[in-house]
């Protein structure tokens, strides 16, 4: 075997069987990815969304596929009936890149119980007020029927001032989970059901 | 026979401690030790790369023909860093966000290449791993002392646990990146005083 021949296999055995350890890896641990990201990254925002400990509600977890990709749905049960939804979505076009938002949905009076952020690279003290509740404390109880926007939109969200466009993103995720709820609520009750 | 395992079992520890004596990965050194626990678990990190892959490129030293010797290397040491990205993220999440993005660098340390072509490529599989686990454990034992001191003095706590009273004032700066400089920097000195004084040669590959 000439020696240019043996440099190839032997980089290309390797290289295979690296690829071939990384993607077992990654298929067995998969699972636990997704449960600590659960934990760490979501779980606060339905700590405060839902009042309860995080660890009551984490294994309420339903993923829907539609048009949106995978949206993972969380819910807590009253009386044997589903009372309450979180629904996460990504807001689009906030400053700094995507919003990962989680709104709240109580299906029994038919209103927002909250927006939470998930994860933002909004720019400190400016976009990343969007933290902040003085700010989020405006989407509890506004309607399910009608679209949120910031008051410049015409609607009845005070932007954070100086963070209009991360404002805008957060309205914007806000109206993709009504339309995704609007439109799937029947799927998502009867994935739940499923359980 | 027993005495070169031993001798490179304890090389690492202080004859050829990193980043001291063997002044190399010197960037995690000063990006990462922050904290006690983020200087443990970076070295830790560390350490099984350093095992493993000296022990793969070792196995694999006749194979591996000279002339692609380093790219074989760093696709072992890539592949071995990104399963422990993995792990820590499936099994010590917190500590793999505050980490972020030096664990993945952990490919261009240059203690893992170092140690490949310096040791794993001329040695046995078994002496490799000794070499590798004693660097890595070395390297370990140093980011947590640079921790510990940066994080005691710059933040009252050691491992999160309060060890002076409400009264102390933590001395910000060594937290902060020119505080890393100045710790290794002191720490250093520390050791070629000490090591002049026992008469030793400063620093030995």
């Amino acid at each position: 075997m000439s020696e240019i021949t043996r440099m190839v296999v032997v980089l290309s055995l390797i290289a295979g069987v690296c690829s071939a350890a990384l993607t077992s890896a990654n298929y067995l641990l998969d699972p636990y990815v997704n449960k600590q990201t659960d934990y760490f990254v979501r779980g606060p925002a339905l700590e405060r969304l839902f009042g309860t400990p995080a660890e009551e509600v984490l294994g309420n977890k339903v993923v829907i596929t539609d048009e949106l990709g995978d949206v993972p749905v969380f819910f807590v049960k009253e009386n044997d009936k589903v009372s309450r939804l979180a629904v996460e979505a990504i807001g689009r076009g906030g400053y700094g890149g995507d919003l990962v938002i989680m709104i709240g949905i109580d299906l029994v009076n038919d209103r927002l119980t909250g927006m939470e952020t998930v994860s933002h690279s909004e720019t400190p003290g400016l976009g990343a007020r969007i933290e902040e509740p003085g700010f989020r404390r405006q989407w509890q109880g506004l309607p399910l029927n009608q679209p949120v926007a910031i008051t410049a939109d015409g609607g009845t969200i005070d932007a954070i001032s100086g963070a209009s466009t991360t404002s805008r993103a957060a309205a914007s995720g806000t109206n993709v989970v009504l339309d995704f709820v609007r439109d799937n609520k029947d799927e998502i009750l009867a994935e739940i059901a499923a359980l | 026979m027993a005495h070169i395992y031993l001798d490179t079992l304890t090389g690492g520890l202080w004859k050829r401690i990193p980043p001291f004596r063997l002044v190399l990965g010197l960037c995690p050194a000063l990006a990462v030790t922050m904290s006690a626990e983020n200087g443990l678990g970076m070295g830790l990190a560390t350490a099984f790369v350093v095992t493993l892959s000296n022990g793969a490129i070792s196995a694999l030293r006749n194979v591996i023909p000279s002339k692609v010797r380093i790219a074989s290397y760093i696709v072992i040491i890539a592949t071995l860093v990104s399963i422990v990205e993995i792990v820590m993220k499936a099994f010590f999440f917190p500590l793999s966000q505050q980490l972020g993005i030096y664990i993945p660098l952990i490919v261009v340390n240059c203690i893992v290449l170092g140690r490949a072509e310096g040791f794993a490529a001329k040695n046995p599989p078994l002496l490799s791993m000794i070499d590798g686990l004693s660097i890595g454990v070395g390297y370990a034992l140093s980011l947590m002392l640079i921790g510990s001191v940066r994080e005691i003095f710059g933040a009252g706590t050691w491992f999160g646990l309060p060890v002076f009273g409400e009264s102390f004032e933590p001395m910000t700066f060594l937290v902060s990146a020119p505080g890393a400089f100045v710790t290794i920097g002191i720490l250093l000195a520390l050791q070629n005083l000490y090591s002049r004084m026992r008469g030793e040669k400063f620093i030995q590959g």
